[in-house]
């Protein structure tokens, strides 16, 4: 088991680009090495010790039993454990866009806030958010085919909006509320909203998308088809976004 | 006075007829050369040294490609590179930026490139990135098939206003040759149609494919353009249009040319060797198309072989690109310029259990293992339509080697066994015929005879790759192959060393080839015609039309001899 504690003492304004946090890199490290590994700020380059305290406790070769622990002003942070294969991340504050963008196992926890585009187009392993999350939280990057492929997302908190966009598999389950349209062209998977939202399942082609809360603006675009009850709530059950061609996506919604 | 000694490399140069020998050569001030002095020394012994690589047909830039660019920022985001002290950043994986092809290019130890389809419309733009491809020498061709100038003249049987329009056409937009991108139905996609035969007259014109292509190769032959008319066959990438390719093949039979080369080219054949009536009786007749290559010594084509993974389709042909994206339900770009042409755009993931790419596939290789005559064959992928350019090297280890074939074809989908004839062909190409469908054939298809060979006179561009062609077996070692073609140990751009151990070491700009067929009184046949349409049709004026010397960098213009009129003399740049 390898601990690596990395203590934030950067409180500038222009973002640091920190893809290079992940398990898969760090582990079998230790605090020099990884202090000596290249981060981008701006249009610089700067070293990892530039901008966090690093302390390694243990060592292992395996990412698995690597577990990084991020602390401090983090919110200028961005791209945290994008791509990580395994092991697990907790960020204790907010974090910058990207989190665990493209993510393929393991776990991250943010404890605090998280900005947009976090868990985008992962493919596997679980992203826990306990604070809000902003805008296309597992959705796909401009110009992306598909958003989220595989995995789960917890946001204990609201979501902003674009929830979910383009996914085709994985998970996706938001204790707060949602903002305008999630689940937008979605293709597959299944999103739980268990506060309220706006306009859900716009041009939604697949999957499941579930609203507990109040639905404001619905889509008129949506065709009732029955009833369900689900965790013992009765839900409305709706066919759509019809007008995309050949669409199935299944909404819920009260009333 | 730079000089260079290139000791000891396995030479393959197949335009000279060296067939690996062990050689030097010798180059002075960016030519190859007899004897020299005090040369710097690259001992390279035992590897494999060609000439520089001529790309004989890519999309490589214009409004087309940078559409593409725009339209994918998902592809700008792989394959980058940051930037070096003396290169740029790299980006792109199938539309890859400016920079990033010429240094790509350059390791993989190619020195020309040829852009396959330029409106005269958007020259401008085409030859603004072309300045900016570094290292590489640059040609465009210049896009003819349904331009209502070429279809009017056509219709009325004036040859030699066609002519006169195909020379003006050429030289304003800095082109240098004939495209043409599915003749008359092009038009006809303008309402929403196509054709389906070649003879088939279009909407407004009544011109058929045939005369169009007829006329344009006569016109070719009248100009003395040193390139054949470079043909998108019509109906490309649907099924059953293999006969297309046929009918276009046979065009060119029979006809006489001054030139030493094919009158006529058949482009990306894989798109154009297709059986079946639809997509679920899909096949491959590569033995029906590469028989009339074999017995027509007037045609030469291009594989434009596909392999599998994610690209960007971005064609003239605006009917093709519209039937993929309904394949696909991809996103999708059409574009319609004006009076000339039109383009679409769309992203393709190919995937090897898809039996209709796995068919596909097999298509590009077995049109190259049954072609006779390598110097009938240049190796592309219609970059990026089949593939990236970058994956050159996987093509050429799946041609020298049966048995990585049968490695593929038993990973792919089995309908590969069936209905295309792959597993039952056991050609395996040497090294000599690589440099053949690499180089010599394109070199001698554009006549650029200081190119594609490495004899005295020539371009010093070459190209030495860290293998021993002796000792290394390419049928069993096919990875190694791969890996060699991948990064060139030398490259060797005009005499100067571009390239070091797969590493860009040095940039300049290359040259912009160019032709011009002017013959006397050629702009007083059209100047009214031009100006008529000009003033009613179109958004530009004549004054601003066209590309005006300052785009170019290092213009090289090649003077043809047109049979027609009097040669004007044209003073020396």
């Amino acid at each position: 088991m390898q601990n690596i504690t990395l203590k934030s003492k950067y409180d500038g304004r222009i973002s640091v680009e920190a893809e290079i946090i992940t398990p898969d890199n760090f582990s079998g490290k230790d605090a020099k090495e990884i202090g000596e590994m290249d981060l981008f700020m701006g249009n610089k380059t700067v070293k990892l010790k530039d901008i966090f305290e690093v302390s390694v406790e243990g060592s292992s070769e395996n990412p698995e039993d690597t577990e990084i622990i991020i602390k401090g002003n983090t919110d200028r942070i961005k791209r945290i454990g994008e791509g990580m294969t395994s092991g697990k991340i907790v960020i204790e504050g907010d974090v910058d866009m990207h989190c665990g963008a493209m993510m393929r196992g393991g776990k991250i926890i943010v404890k605090g806030d998280a900005d947009s585009w976090a868990g985008r187009e992962m493919s596997g392993g679980e992203l826990l958010i306990e604070g809000d999350a902003k805008n296309y939280i597992g959705g796909a990057y401009r110009g992306e085919t598909y958003g989220m492929t595989g995995g789960k997302i917890t946001v204990k908190g609201n979501v902003g909006a674009y929830l979910g966009e383009k996914m085709k598999d994985g998970e996706i389950v938001v204790e707060g509320d949602a903002d305008m349209i999630s689940g937008m062209e979605m293709l597959g998977g299944k999103i739980i909203i268990k506060g309220d939202a706006i306009m859900p399942g716009g041009e939604m082609k697949g999957g499941t998308v579930i609203v507990m809360g109040e639905v404001t603006d619905r889509m008129p675009t949506f065709k009732m088809d029955g009833m369900e009850i689900i965790e013992g709530i009765e839900f409305n059950r709706y066919t759509g976004d019809l007008s995309v061609r050949r669409a199935k996506g299944v909404l819920y919604m009260k009333g | 006075m730079s000089e260079l000694l290139i000791k000891n490399g396995i030479v393959y140069d197949p335009l000279n007829d060296i067939c690996g020998e062990k050689k030097d050569i010798f180059v002075r001030d960016g030519k190859i050369v007899e004897e020299v002095k005090k040369p710097e020394i690259l001992d390279v012994n035992g590897l494999l040294v060609l000439p520089g690589g001529v790309e004989g047909h890519a999309h490589l830039s214009g409004s087309k490609v940078n559409a593409g660019r725009l339209m994918r920022p998902e592809d700008g985001r792989r394959g980058l590179r940051r930037k070096t002290a003396i290169t740029m950043p790299e980006s792109g994986y199938s539309v890859i930026n400016v920079y990033g092809e010429g240094y790509r290019y350059a390791r993989m130890g190619y020195t020309t490139m040829v852009e396959a389809a330029m409106p005269i419309l958007t020259a401008i733009h085409t030859h603004e990135e072309l300045r900016d491809i570094p290292i590489l020498d640059k040609l465009s061709m210049t896009l003819f098939g349904f331009n209502w100038f070429v279809m009017d003249y056509i219709r009325k049987g004036e040859m030699d206003k066609l002519a006169a329009y195909v020379a003006w056409a050429l030289k304003i937009s800095k082109g240098y040759g004939i495209k043409i991108v599915n003749p008359s139905g092009g038009e006809n996609w303008k309402w929403g149609k196509n054709v389906s035969s070649i003879d088939e007259p279009n909407i407004s014109f009544g011109v058929s494919a045939r005369e169009i292509l007829s006329s344009l190769m006569e016109v070719n032959e009248i100009l003395d353009l040193p390139h054949p008319i470079h043909v998108h066959c019509n109906r490309l990438g649907q099924p059953g249009n293999y006969d297309i390719a046929i009918d276009t093949m046979k065009i060119s039979s029979g006809f006489e040319t001054k030139r030493e080369r094919e009158p006529l080219h058949v482009t990306h054949i894989m798109f154009s060797s297709y059986g079946g009536e639809k997509w679920k009786d899909f096949e491959s007749k590569t033995d029906e198309v590469t028989k009339e290559v074999n017995s027509n010594k007037n045609a030469s084509i291009d594989l434009g072989q596909l392999m599998f993974g994610d690209t960007t389709t971005m064609t003239a042909d605006g009917a093709l690109e519209f039937a993929l994206c309904k394949l696909t339900g991809s996103k999708w770009s059409n574009s319609d310029t004006e009076m000339e042409t039109g383009g679409g755009i769309t992203p393709q993931i190919y995937s090897p259990s898809m039996p209709i790419n796995a068919i596909q596939w097999a298509i590009g290789l077995e049109s190259a293992l049954l072609v006779k005559n390598p110097y009938q064959v240049w190796l592309t992928t219609d970059h990026p339509n089949g593939a990236p350019f970058t994956t050159y090297p996987e093509v050429i280890s799946l041609l020298m080697s049966k048995d990585r074939r049968k490695k593929e074809i038993e990973r792919v989908n089995k309908v590969v066994q069936k209905r295309a004839i792959l597993s039952s062909l056991d050609r395996e190409y040497g090294w000599n015929e690589i440099a053949t469908i690499t180089r010599a054939s394109q070199a001698k298809a554009y006549q650029l005879n200081d190119k594609g060979h490495i004899g005295v006179g020539a371009d010093a561009d070459i190209a030495v790759f860290n293998i021993n062609p002796e000792e290394v077996d390419p049928s069993k070692d096919y990875e190694e192959v791969e890996r060699a073609f991948s990064a060139t140990k030398y490259t060797i751009k005009g005499g100067e060393i571009v390239v070091r151990d797969g590493e860009i070491v040095k940039v300049f700009p290359g040259k912009t080839l160019w032709t011009n067929a002017e013959f006397d009184g050629y702009y007083e046949l059209i100047e009214d015609d031009l100006k008529d349409w000009f003033s009613k049709y179109y958004t530009v004026s004549l004054s601003n039309y066209g590309v005006s010397d300052v785009y170019l960098t290092n213009p090289e213009v090649i003077k043809t001899n047109p049979k027609i009129g009097g040669r004007i003399e044209v003073p020396a740049e």
